[in-house]
């Protein structure tokens, strides 16, 4: 009896972890240094950080921003979700930006989400967006209007 | 026993896949959708591994990366000295027209360098360099050099956080949207030309600015006010530039410029600006006093920049009253959906009023006109625009009509 029972919700237990690890997976997640102040950014701040209106975490930390180079998901996720771009408008608009001494560097391309994750534990106040699934275990996340990636209605998927 | 749960477990199982099949099959839908992105991005991500070696490799360096990157951002210093980011802008035009007098032709347009550099973690330095053909090249004694060179911007810029920025330097006057947005990149902006008002080498509004600008931004619950306050040199004593040697008078210019960009209206700047001066000219004073406003929805479907503006003259050494020149423009675009959204057509009104009691501004002429044209982004830099003009200079006065094609680029 007590095998069968452990048998059944053995058995619902994976049928929710598959699904619910589907959905996860698609999920972008926003990744920064452990010593960024803040747990949670609203969207709206999110897209000011990517378009460089926002540009301090504090005073005395700045927001260094490593985007995926194109093609990457990572990549079409920030654009098409947060910033509503094309690749040529993320372009010319960042050009712009810094030519108008609104921001003294553009974002940094990264290529890989190894590379992203290795130059957040390294570079204070960094932040990127790599996939959550590929996530390492010890990074900081941050939640977008209080969702994290895998909860219904994270915005970054 | 065991029966009845592994069939409960079991009809449990057909149920859940039956609401899949029929009460949730765009969700099955969604799921092969998902998976197929899935393989997607995994393809790309192989495409990526194979193709991009030398980046795994920097990856495997991600801590001296990462420190290379910090001093990149945060004090770009190598060996002992700044470094130096460059990047420019430049466009070839060709015109033709039926004024008389104007011969149809080539031209280069301005070619410019934009230098940057981060001289610690707060502190940064931008400048731009504009090299302009001159019609008067080798005419003179000694003759005149083929281009003239001259410094656009040279600003140092230290920034405390988001909300306060201090800076010197000669800028681009912030009382006017067309003329800090697009500086001399001609690339950045959608038309070939810039509206009249705001022409560089015209007389109205003071392009340029020498001085000083405290700057900075606050969310103000979500609709992120921006503001600019200056003090500064003002116009010289040619008022179509600067007082970059020194100001003509004792009496500082000062100007405020404050817009807003809404959360919930994502591509919306509205905003306005004053501006304060004493104008010496031809052994005469005038205060200027400008105001302007400007309304931009920068979505490029649609894509609208308005602005206008009143400069108000008023005589300190004479008998002349007191006069109030407009201007303003709208200019439409709409970038397509086809063709790999690259084309653009556009179309800007602009309008320029100089009462005839206006005399620091009598050569300039008034303006009622049209341009329309296409602009064809040839690639994520560069670009081509095909433009019609049509304007009229005063009542009486025969319309002009113009054909103009630019390309324009930054490197």
């Amino acid at each position: 009896m007590k095998r069968a029972a452990t048998i059944f919700i053995l058995g619902i237990l994976l049928q929710t972890i598959c699904f619910a690890d589907t959905a996860a997976a698609a999920d972008i997640a926003v990744v920064v240094h452990r010593d960024v102040p803040i747990d949670n950014l609203s969207f709206p701040e999110l897209r000011k950080i990517l378009l460089g209106d926002r540009q301090f975490w504090s005073s005395n930390l700045r927001v260094t921003l490593l985007i995926r180079a194109p093609v990457a998901h990572e990549r079409d996720v920030v654009l098409k979700n947060i910033l509503q771009m094309t690749e040529a408008q993320f372009r010319q608009y960042w050009i712009g930006k810094v030519f108008r001494a609104e921001s003294s560097v553009a974002p940094k391309t990264i290529y890989t989400n190894e590379m992203a994750a290795s130059l957040i534990a390294n570079l204070p106040g960094s932040m990127s967006f790599i996939e959550s699934g590929q996530v390492p275990k010890d990074m900081k996340i941050l939640r977008i209007d209080g969702l994290l990636p895998g909860d219904k209605g994270y915005p970054l998927n | 026993m065991f029966k009845p749960i592994f069939f409960g477990y079991l009809s449990l199982l057909l149920t859940s896949t039956a609401f899949a099949q029929s009460g949730n099959a765009p969700d099955q839908a969604q799921l092969i959708q998902n998976l197929m992105s899935r393989i997607d991005q995994l393809e790309r991500r192989v495409a990526e591994l194979e193709g991009a070696r030398a980046q795994a490799t920097a990856a495997a360096l991600a801590p001296a990366a990462a420190d290379a990157m910090q001093m990149g951002v945060q004090a770009d210093v190598t060996d002992s000295r700044p470094s130096l980011h460059i990047a420019g802008f430049t466009d070839i035009n060709f015109a033709a027209t039926d004024q008389p007098g104007v011969h149809s032709g080539f031209s280069e347009g301005q070619f410019i360098l934009h230098l940057n550099s981060n001289l610690s973690p707060k502190v940064s330095f931008m400048g731009e360099v504009s090299f302009s053909a001159r019609s008067d090249a080798g005419i003179g004694t000694p003759a005149a050099t083929g281009f003239n060179a001259e410094v656009e911007r040279s600003i140092i810029r230290f920034a405390q956080n988001d909300y306060f920025k201090v800076s010197f330097g000669r800028y681009h006057t912030p009382i006017n949207y067309w003329n800090t947005a697009f500086h001399h990149g001609q690339w950045l902006q959608t038309s070939a030309s810039r509206p009249e008002m705001t022409q560089f080498g015209g007389r109205f509004i003071p392009v340029h600015f020498v001085g000083s600008l405290v700057e900075g931004a606050v969310g103000a619950g979500g609709l992120n006010f921006n503001y600019n306050f200056g003090i500064g040199n003002g116009r010289s004593s040619v008022i179509s530039r600067g007082g970059d040697a020194g100001d003509s008078n004792n009496s500082r210019a000062w100007l405020v410029n404050m817009f807003v960009r809404p959360d919930s209206l994502y591509g919306l700047q509205v905003g306005g600006s004053a501006y304060r001066d004493r104008i010496s000219t031809g052994g005469r004073e005038y205060n200027e006093w400008i105001t302007s406003s400007h309304f931009v929805w920068s979505r490029e479907t649609p894509e609208v920049i308005a602005e206008f503006a009143n400069v108000r003259h008023e005589s300190l050494t004479g008998s002349e009253p007191v006069s109030n020149s407009q201007a303003y423009y709208i200019q439409t675009a709409y970038r397509l959906p086809i063709a790999q959204k690259r084309l653009k057509p556009y179309y800007r009104f602009e309008y320029i009023h100089v009462p005839e009691s206006d005399s620091v501004f009598q050569p300039i002429q008034n303006l009622a006109g049209s341009t329309a044209g296409l602009r064809y982004d040839i690639s994520s830099f560069a670009a081509i625009k095909f433009e019609y003009r049509n304007q009229r200079r005063g009542p009486g006065i025969p319309r002009i009509n113009g054909g103009f094609l630019q390309t324009s680029f930054t490197f």
